[in-house]
């Protein structure tokens, strides 16, 4: 009888332990603007982590690829990484900083390979393929150019010019393919970054777990649209878009994730009114 | 009344060859941007917000107080236009036609 019930118990501990919310995975190409007024030199931080509950940090190996692509032109810009400790609300993980001289016009769009992550809880390894635009002066160059990555979301909107209530609509692309029906989850980047940190202080509440991590499909052309409810930063992680791959003779997930910034339109009316007193 | 006809088709040739040279017509908002080369000169980069070149705008960098012009020219093939940092306080005024005058003071044109 006591055997049972200790057997019960482990049990139940084992459902508890896996029944834990796994929120969403996201490889973050963090700045703090997206959209510049004029050329400068701009901070990027390379994390993986969980946005939305600046949650575990995983551990991230030097990244395969890093580079931008600026009027079509494409640049390595690995060497210029550096290693950092990134602290999470519940952990600290190895991520990558750089900076970067953006100098003219135009669309800057940076990308990363990371190294293929072992996700012990799932044992799988998990690639997400990312991509973030920034842009000098309002000149759209490149925003909405394929870069050739395995996996990849070509944006439909720009991704530095959306208002909090517009729609960002991209599309889901392997080898330059669409993927239809892709499973693309949503994260809000809800605490700020401050250095090497994530901010203690949340912007929003979820009110049940369905709306930590948002997901949505893309349609029978890989298109998806997704209505952007407030100002900040969204990714977008298109899962298993590069289809059925291993790595080590396990299976790796490789995602197309996307960086977008939004901007609330009443802050800026108060800047005109502000202007005119 | 040939002659009228005439007339109207010359007008509408070149009121489409004007609008074909002249993308700003279209309401496109002209942009600029410039930086300090930190070797003497200064380099402007021009387009629209379309997306189309800047090539062939006229450039001006003139003298902020007097409004004198100290150095005239044109974007180049590339959108850009290069020239010596005045002594004096000065603007760069990117000038792509009537009320599309885009100007930069400056001491806003950094590294």
């Amino acid at each position: 009888m006591r055997k049972t019930g200790l057997i019960l118990l482990s049990l139940l501990v084992v459902v508890l332990v896996f029944s834990v919310p796994a929120f969403a995975h996201f490889q973050l190409i963090y700045t703090e603007e997206s959209a510049l007024e004029k050329g400068e030199e701009v901070d990027l931080k390379l994390v993986f982590t969980h946005p939305f509950e600046a949650g575990h940090t995983m551990d991230m190996g030097m990244p395969l690829e890093f580079g931008v692509v600026h009027k079509e032109k494409k640049k390595d810009l690995r060497s210029k990484l550096t290693p950092i400790m990134f602290e999470s609300l519940t952990n600290k993980g190895k991520a990558y900083e750089a900076s970067y001289k953006l100098r003219g016009m135009g669309d800057y769009i940076f990308y990363v390979i990371p190294e293929p992550y072992y996700e012990g809880s799932e044992d799988i390894y998990i690639q997400q393929i990312t991509k973030v635009i920034l842009n000098v002066a309002g000149a759209p160059t490149d925003w909405d150019a394929e870069i050739e990555l395995p996996v990849e979301i070509v944006p439909l909107d720009k991704p530095y010019g959306l208002w909090a209530g517009n729609v960002f609509r991209g599309i889901v692309k392997v080898n330059g393919k669409p993927v239809p029906y892709c499973e693309i989850e949503v994260e809000y980047l809800n605490h700020d970054i401050v250095g090497n940190k994530f901010s203690k202080t949340e912007k929003v509440e979820a009110p049940q777990d369905a709306f930590v991590t948002l997901t949505i499909k893309a349609n029978k052309d890989g298109e998806f649209t997704f209505g952007i409810p407030c100002a900040g930063w969204w990714g977008f992680a298109a899962l298993g878009a590069g289809g059925d791959l291993t790595y080590e003779g396990k299976e790796l997930s490789q995602d197309a994730v996307i960086w977008v910034q939004a901007k609330e339109m009443k802050k800026f009316f108060g800047q005109i009114q502000n202007e005119r007193e | 009344m040939r002659r009228i006809v005439i007339v109207l088709t010359a007008c509408v040739v070149l009121g489409c060859f004007l609008m074909l040279q002249a993308p700003w017509v279209f309401g496109h908002t002209p942009l600029c941007s410039c930086w300090d080369n930190e070797d003497g000169t200064v380099t402007c980069e021009g387009g629209f917000s379309d997306g189309s070149s800047g090539t062939g705008i006229a450039m001006r960098v003139v003298d902020k107080k007097s409004g004198k012009v100290l150095v005239e020219g044109k974007m180049d093939e590339d959108s850009e236009f290069t020239f010596d940092k005045p002594d004096m306080p000065y603007k760069v005024q990117y000038d792509a036609g009537p009320g599309h005058l885009v100007e930069i003071d400056g001491d806003d044109i950094t590294e």
